[in-house]
């Protein structure tokens, strides 16, 4: 085992002492005869950004966040929080409310009562409670649901009052737990800019966790991949989303071609599909990826057969979803190319099964991922 | 890593467990100390030699038992084989009474508007809710001589004249059926209250109507409450002593008052907890195999802790 | 759901069953209003004499200290155990040892009372002859009655807060609530009506019993039943008896229905009123 003083000693950016920041340092948490559910995560969280722990059920993301929160003491590593180590520190003295997924609103307080149990049990008189609590439910709009009690509000509301107990303390992180994901599609994307309009107005760090790639696109300054226990890729939105370092982060985050690939010249390479041309520079066997949306698709008689990277196939499947819609096109060699094209007006024309097409992959858009 | 570094995980379980200990230690100790140890106690003196006052004395012995199988001096005597038989056949009839009581009133209850159906539960148990003493006394009173019940019974020659359906078997075994009954309905009335109706209207293209049709869709589904209520009824009433000793006489002991006897009137504590073990062993077989029969038919177990 | 037919035939079995099950005691109450010796008709004359009988009122005195006082020792050690092994027995634990808990719960329940009592009848003789204290009397027959409602508490705290959503419990250390906040905050409001509901169990099982109440009793702690039961035994039953028998019904019922409709009423207004202000 590391010994604590080593751990201590190990090299990572400079930790920030800011209000709201949070740097997590070789973080790992195994329970009972299992392997690791956190498995040495490094992570630094700026101050007053809206960062997302994304990843499927049972990654760690949840235990990561139980961790930061205090109700889950980490087997290794160290965890500070506005510059303080939280190790001693147990969650009741930390500066940090959570939103829970079932919300966990209590069922023998009141709203407002609900609101203002942090406040009570950190002594605050009940006049100035009053006053903090009031502002609170009139910034989410739920004063009228004051005197009623949870089993009496619909989800979305019940959403609401669990944000509001946790933003009227004013603690430096707000954590968020799946809040949304008993919410029916509407109520989410309502419900998903209020609380970024909240963040941002209030300027707490929040830190969201789902497993809705969606959702953490839509919300997020930064967001952190994770799978098994490990932290795969962090990083903006865009950059995440455009250059993913893995096939993991790139098959979990949007839709995306994805193939095994040897080079051949400095910018060109053998795969399944045939020879292809890539920008970035090649050195060795690897993977390579393109995001549907990025492939361009003719009708065969009007292909560029100039460009590189142009192949030729069969539409075999169309779905249509609206904006867009999202083909399969089997080319000569057998080969399936998922490509998505949008149904504006400027769209030469949509494709149906059985149409022969030409697909065209521009190298710039080739991005190499690691396996 | 080092045998003198605990793990958080471990110094977080250790805390863990002074907590349970802390919160459940004073109850799990209090029942331990004030039942456990003392049934323990009574238990051990069962290998005990009876002094002349009754009190258990050295050498250890087997006698208590050859009492129990009906040995003395006097050489072998059935009683205590016909107490026990007399015993387990009052409690099967009560048990059975129960049970056959209990089907109709759970679904009279399940068929009223399910606003008044707590309050028809709670007419049931409430008569449980008044003291033992109480409500076997009254029955004493309503099967007594003098009772219009006994003159009916007279008149019918069931009794002879001058005495009453009590003291006797058939007010023991009215006794504890009517002591017990509210045990039976309570756990029936939950499982019954679960059942799936679509399976009985399914049946009913089977097995067209009445009782083929109970015995093949209720039943079965109710199938895990009624041997809750079996043993809630049938233990207690095998060991009971208030209604044999009140609604009994010579005639219908049982062995709870044989018991009794071995620790008040004619003090012989060996014998008694020989007795004793006796009735925990037929209490301890209906349990497992109450769990058997469970566990076989694939019953939902009881909600335990 | 349940054919007309069927319908008629349950009412008929079950109402009869129902008279059945109040007719001994109406009838107790129809034999307190005996007339005195020499007279016919109905009169409050075993009442009457009741109020004289200084023996019937130390016996009830002694009934209730011993249920009020069993009741509410039992209350709070069944709701620290009901809620030390909801809250803090290890999650996953398998195998004998984390089901001894469960085990000692339940002896008390399943255990014939007559065997309980017997058992404490010989466990207080030893410690008494042994040491000097625990003689038999009211002091063994509170003890008694806390080991059997103990589990009978806990069970009905345990059920209460198993049926709770686990994070209720972060969510309150989250508040700023530590452990004794939390107790006092959340824990003991949440389980409040659980907790009500047990000691009202425990006063009720405290009444009902005479087994062991009759084998841990000393000649100086004749309480309510048993009374009752040497009265019979010397006597028979007079009208004496069946007014004191009426008298205890009628409180049990009573105060059963009360507690229901106040539960019920509670429960209803619950799901509509609002509760008290913030502060």
């Amino acid at each position: 085992m590391m010994s604590a003083t080593s751990a201590q000693a190990d090299s990572g950016p400079a930790i920030s002492a800011k209000r709201g920041a949070i740097s997590i340092r070789g973080i790992t948490r195994i329970f009972a005869g299992s392997v690791a559910a956190v498995d040495h995560v490094d992570l630094e969280i700026n101050a007053g950004e809206f960062f997302t722990l994304l990843g499927p059920s049972g990654c760690g993301k949840t235990t990561l966040l139980r961790m930061i929160a205090g109700f889950e003491t980490p087997d290794k590593g160290r965890i500070l929080i506005s510059g303080k180590e939280m190790q001693d520190v147990p969650a009741h003295k930390r500066a940090v409310n959570t939103v829970f997924q079932s919300y966990a609103l209590f069922p023998h307080l009141n709203v407002q009562d609900n609101i203002g149990f942090g406040l009570r049990m950190r002594g605050m008189k009940p006049a100035d409670r009053k006053k903090r609590v009031d502002s609170i439910m009139e910034l989410l709009q739920i004063g009228q649901f004051a005197t009623r009690s949870a089993a009496q509000l619909s989800g979305g509301q019940r959403q609401r009052v669990a944000l509001a107990r946790a933003l009227v303390n004013e603690p430096d992180v707000v954590l968020l737990d799946e809040p949304l994901s008993a919410l029916d599609a509407k109520l989410r994307a309502e419900l998903q800019i209020e609380l970024l309009r909240m963040q941002k107005r209030l300027g707490m760090t929040f830190i969201f966790v789902t497993h809705d790639q969606h959702e953490a696109l839509v919300m997020s300054d930064r967001i952190g991949v994770m799978s098994r226990g490990k932290l795969e890729q962090v990083g903006p939105v865009l950059d995440v989303y455009e250059k993913p370092r893995n096939v993991f982060v790139a098959e979990f985050l949007g839709l995306s071609n994805i193939w095994p690939i040897t080079p051949t010249g400095e910018h060109s390479a053998r795969a399944p599909i045939g020879e292809i041309s890539i920008t970035a520079p090649l050195s060795g066997d690897g993977m390579a990826m393109i995001r549907p949306e990025k492939i361009w698709i003719y009708n065969d008689s009007a292909a560029p057969k100039d460009r590189p990277n142009l192949f030729f196939g069969t539409v075999r499947e169309a779905i249509y979803m609206g904006a867009s819609t999202q083909y399969r096109i089997e080319l000569a060699g057998g080969q399936s190319v998922l490509a998505i094209d949008t149904n504006n007006q400027a769209a030469e024309r949509s494709w149906r099964p059985g149409e022969p097409v030409a697909v065209e992959l521009k190298p710039e858009n080739i991005m190499l991922v690691s396996p | 890593m080092s045998a003198a570094v605990k793990t958080e995980q471990e110094i977080e379980s250790g805390r863990q467990r002074l907590r349970l200990w802390v919160t459940s230690g004073p109850g799990l100790v209090w029942i331990m100390l004030f039942l456990l140890l003392p049934s323990a106690v009574l238990l051990g003196i069962a290998f005990f030699s009876a002094d002349d006052y009754g009190s258990p004395v050295l050498p250890l012995s087997v006698q208590p038992f050859q009492q129990v199988a009906g040995y003395s001096l006097l050489g072998w005597d059935p009683g205590n084989i016909i107490i026990v038989l007399r015993s387990l056949e009052q409690a099967g009839i009560a048990t059975l009474v129960s049970a056959l009581l209990s089907y109709p009133l759970v679904f009279f209850i399940l068929s009223r508007p399910a606003s008044i159906r707590p309050l028809l539960l709670l007419f049931i148990v409430l008569p449980s809710w008044t003291n033992q003493v109480v409500r076997t006394y009254a029955w004493m009173e309503l099967l007594g001589p003098a009772a219009p019940v006994s003159w009916v019974a007279h008149i019918l020659h069931a009794v002879p004249p001058d005495l009453g359906l009590a003291p006797g078997r058939f007010a023991v075994t009215t006794g504890l059926a009517y002591n017990y009954l509210p045990y039976m309905i309570v756990p029936l009335y939950a499982s019954a209250e679960k059942l799936d109706w679509t399976l009985v209207e399914a049946g009913r293209d089977l097995y067209a109507a009445g009782l083929r049709l109970f015995w093949h869709t209720v039943f079965p589904q109710t199938l895990p409450g009624l041997l809750s209520g079996i043993i809630f009824v049938a233990i207690p009433a095998f060991g009971d002593y208030v209604v044999p000793q009140l609604l009994g006489g010579d005639k219908a002991l049982m062995i709870g008052s044989l018991i009794a006897n071995q620790f008040t009137e004619t003090p012989d504590w060996p014998y008694g907890a020989a007795l004793t073990i006796i009735m925990l062993v037929f209490t301890g077989l209906g349990l497992v195999g109450f769990r058997v029969l469970t566990r076989k038919l694939g019953g939902a177990e009881e909600a335990t802790i | 759901m349940i054919p007309r037919g069927v319908r008629y035939a349950l009412s008929g079995i079950s109402w009869p069953v129902y008279a059945l099950l109040y007719t001994p005691l109406a009838l107790v109450a129809y034999y307190s209003f005996s007339p005195a010796p020499n007279q016919t008709g109905h009169s409050l004359y075993a009442y009457g004499q009741l109020m004289h009988d200084a023996a019937v009122f130390t016996a009830l005195r002694r009934s209730l200290i011993l249920a009020l006082g069993s009741a509410a020792t039992s209350t709070a050690l069944g709701t620290l155990l009901g809620y030390g092994l909801c809250r803090f027995r290890a999650r996953n634990a398998t195998g004998v040892l984390a089901n001894i808990p469960s085990l000692i719960i339940y002896t008390p329940i399943i255990m014939p009372s007559l065997v309980f009592g017997i058992s404490e009848l010989i466990f207080f003789n030893f410690v008494h002859s042994a040491t000097g204290f625990l003689g038999a009397g009211l002091q063994t027959m509170i003890i008694a009655h806390i080991t059997f409602q103990v589990p009978y508490v806990a069970l009905t705290v345990y059920a209460r807060l198993a049926g709770l959503d686990p994070y209720l419990f972060d969510a309150a250390q989250d508040l700023y609530a530590d452990g004794i906040k939390s107790f006092l905050y959340l824990i003991i409001p949440v389980v409040q009506p659980a907790i009500i509901g047990g000691f009202l169990l425990g006063i009720t099982l405290s009444i009902d019993d005479f087994t062991i109440s009759f084998f841990t009793a000393g000649p100086g702690s004749v309480t309510l039943p048993i009374y009752i039961y040497s009265a019979i035994a010397r006597k028979g039953i007079t009208p004496e008896v069946n007014a004191i028998g009426t008298l205890m019904i009628g409180t049990i019922v009573v105060l059963a229905l009360v507690h229901f409709f106040i539960t019920r009423h509670r429960e209803r207004a619950g799901q509509f009123a609002a509760r008290g202000n913030i502060a």
